[in-house]
């Protein structure tokens, strides 16, 4: 028998050492879609070295790692020191830590252990974790503390703005995250991941198609919490410079900026175990839970991944097409727009829930669960139409603040 | 254990059949891991902090020690007044998730038979009137269903008067 620490241990090595890989060469990848957009070449330079050898660019991430280890790790002399080096390893820890809970695939075939374990094994750091959402929503609380915590310490006036900024952001944002998890929980009626994907998989119809107001609060709520354009206002470089990392050079720059990558990253995971059906696609991998073959534990990982990229490369296409909110635009969208959206998609929601068998017998004529599907398509877009006419227009640009009068004309 | 706490008292234990060696090591909570992939993400971090002050260059300068402000002297310290409004939002975020958080037990439990209904069937069957359970249960599932929406209405009835009282006015 493997005790569950070895077994655990083995899981995490593995994990690390792709997480790692995978978002430096996504940091890569992102820079040449970046090139592409901007029409110019992006890196390419970076091979094999002391060779000509040039590789398209693919040694750049490993150089820019090694250049960051290879800087000085400077403290100000002005900063609160003990903060100011606890920020990016609360920040870095927390952000890895999320994946504990997060499927990277379903379960491998029983006798992948040859005869070490007693059952198959799951494809998730920490399985059976049964408030594994309320898990994810702890530790991205944590990311808000070593944001402040690093803007406050930094005491830098660029720094302790973006720190406000961001608290402000990210806590205000959590609620149409909730809110749109809570539709899913509903229906599901577990908080652990695995179990939200087997229902999706069992019924085939994945949650972004039955609960579509869902999905676009929590999708615009993802962007926010992962702070990427259009919400990157707490490190807007053109007004506040670094924003919350002004301050920080070297390794501990590299902390923040891989634990921002990383809850991309986290964002495009949720999104899609939450929203399209996780490892599941029609045909292919199959809805059975235990005595998968060899080819659907496969598939599974591949549909997962494949599903979890394409929405990386949306979170970039997005971030290098599109323009940056105004600060009270973006605290409209959470509170007048997001989260009226996301009580609707609650109340619709669970109605349908509670009365679907009777719901159903009464469509019986016009179609059964698809008519009842386009019904909640249609109050999703009704009620968007409602909340667009009740906000306040957020691009409304005309001064509202008094003219102060000038010296001397008072 | 935690799991036994929250529901379903008996899938928490995945590993409870892997034998007697198991006493040996720590306790049977599928939450060791989850300690196990937070310790090694601290010893990620801080492996590479403590590889960097080694590598590094160690310099400083009178210039090098000040806050960086585009160039500018500081002109006093950054610890001063800020503006009241990022306190409201903090103070509406703690009543909203709070309310929010209220929901998920809830949400969890509204679908399963073992989830408002067991405690519901657990009283008749506790004095012995098992032939009232059934009707009991239909009666409790429409009676929670009704609290749960007039919390979400009370919810809503909050958010509307934050609203007519301008907290979210940012402008």
């Amino acid at each position: 028998m493997v005790p569950i620490t070895v077994e655990a241990l083995i899981k995490i090595a593995i994990f690390l050492f792709v997480m790692m890989t995978a978002a430096a060469y996504l940091v890569l990848l992102e820079r040449w879609m970046c090139a592409w957009i901007q029409d110019r070449k992006g890196p390419n330079r970076v091979g094999v070295p002391l060779t000509k050898i040039k590789l398209f660019g693919l040694g750049q991430p490993l150089a820019d790692g090694l250049k960051m280890i290879l800087k000085q790790e400077y403290t100000p002399a002005h900063v609160d020191k003990v903060l100011f080096t606890l920020a990016p390893i609360v920040i870095l820890a927390a952000a890895l830590a999320t994946f504990a809970v997060i499927p990277m695939g379903s379960i491998l075939p029983a006798d992948v252990a040859f005869g070490y374990l007693d059952r198959p094994v799951e494809m998730i750091v920490a399985p059976s974790v049964d408030v594994g959402m309320l898990y994810v929503f702890a530790l991205s609380s944590l990311a808000v503390y070593g944001v402040i915590l690093g803007g406050w310490a930094s005491n830098n006036k660029y720094g302790f703005i973006g720190a406000l900024r961001s608290s402000a952001q990210l806590i205000a944002y959590e609620l149409p995250l909730g809110l749109g998890i809570l539709g899913v929980v509903l229906v599901a009626n577990s908080l652990e991941p695995e179990k939200i994907i087997r229902e999706q998989a069992s019924t085939g119809l994945w949650f972004a198609f039955a609960q579509p107001l869902g999905f676009l609060v929590f999708l615009v709520a993802a962007f926010a919490e992962a702070a990427r354009l259009p919400f990157d206002l707490p490190e807007a470089e053109q007004e506040l410079v670094g924003g919350y990392h002004t301050e920080y050079s070297g390794i501990r720059l590299l902390l923040f900026l891989i634990a921002e990558f990383l809850h991309m990253v986290t964002a495009s995971f949720l999104i899609v175990i939450l929203f399209f059906g996780g490892w599941h696609l029609w045909g292919l991998t199959g809805a059975n839970v235990t005595d998968v073959t060899w080819f659907q534990s496969i598939a599974r990982v591949g549909v997962l991944t494949v599903k979890v990229l394409l929405l990386i490369l949306f979170f970039m296409l997005v971030r290098w097409s599109w323009p940056r909110f105004r600060f009270d635009q973006l605290m409209t969208l959470a509170w007048k727009v997001m989260l009226p959206l996301g009580l609707v998609n609650l109340v619709v929601v669970a109605v349908t829930q509670e009365y679907h068998a009777s719901i159903i017998a009464a469509l019986e004529g016009l179609g059964g669960q698809f008519t009842l599907t386009a019904c909640i398509w249609l109050v999703s877009i009704l009620s968007c139409i409602a909340i667009a006419i009740i906000a306040p227009r957020s691009g409304d640009n005309r001064p509202r603040f008094y003219q102060l009068p000038l010296r001397g004309q008072a | 254990m935690l799991c036994e706490t929250i529901h379903e008292v008996g899938r928490c234990q995945p590993f409870a059949s892997a034998g007697p060696m198991q006493e040996l090591w720590l306790p049977q909570s599928v939450w060791l891991p989850v300690l196990l992939l937070a310790i090694a993400a601290l010893g990620l971090a801080l492996t590479l902090l403590g590889a960097a002050s080694v590598l590094g260059p160690q310099r400083t300068s009178a210039v090098k020690a000040m806050p960086y402000e585009s160039g500018m002297d500081p002109i006093h310290d950054t610890r001063r007044r800020f503006d009241i409004r990022f306190h409201l939002v903090a103070i509406a975020f703690l009543i909203f998730d709070v309310e929010i958080l209220f929901l998920y037990p809830w949400a969890v439990a509204s679908g399963s038979p073992a989830g408002v209904d067991a405690v519901v069937a657990s009283a008749p069957a506790a004095t012995g009137e098992v032939a009232h359970a059934t009707e009991a249960l239909v009666a409790s599932r429409e009676i929670v269903f009704g609290e749960a929406m007039v919390f979400i209405v009370l919810l809503a009835l909050g958010f509307v008067y934050a609203w007519r009282k301008g907290i979210f006015q940012w402008r």
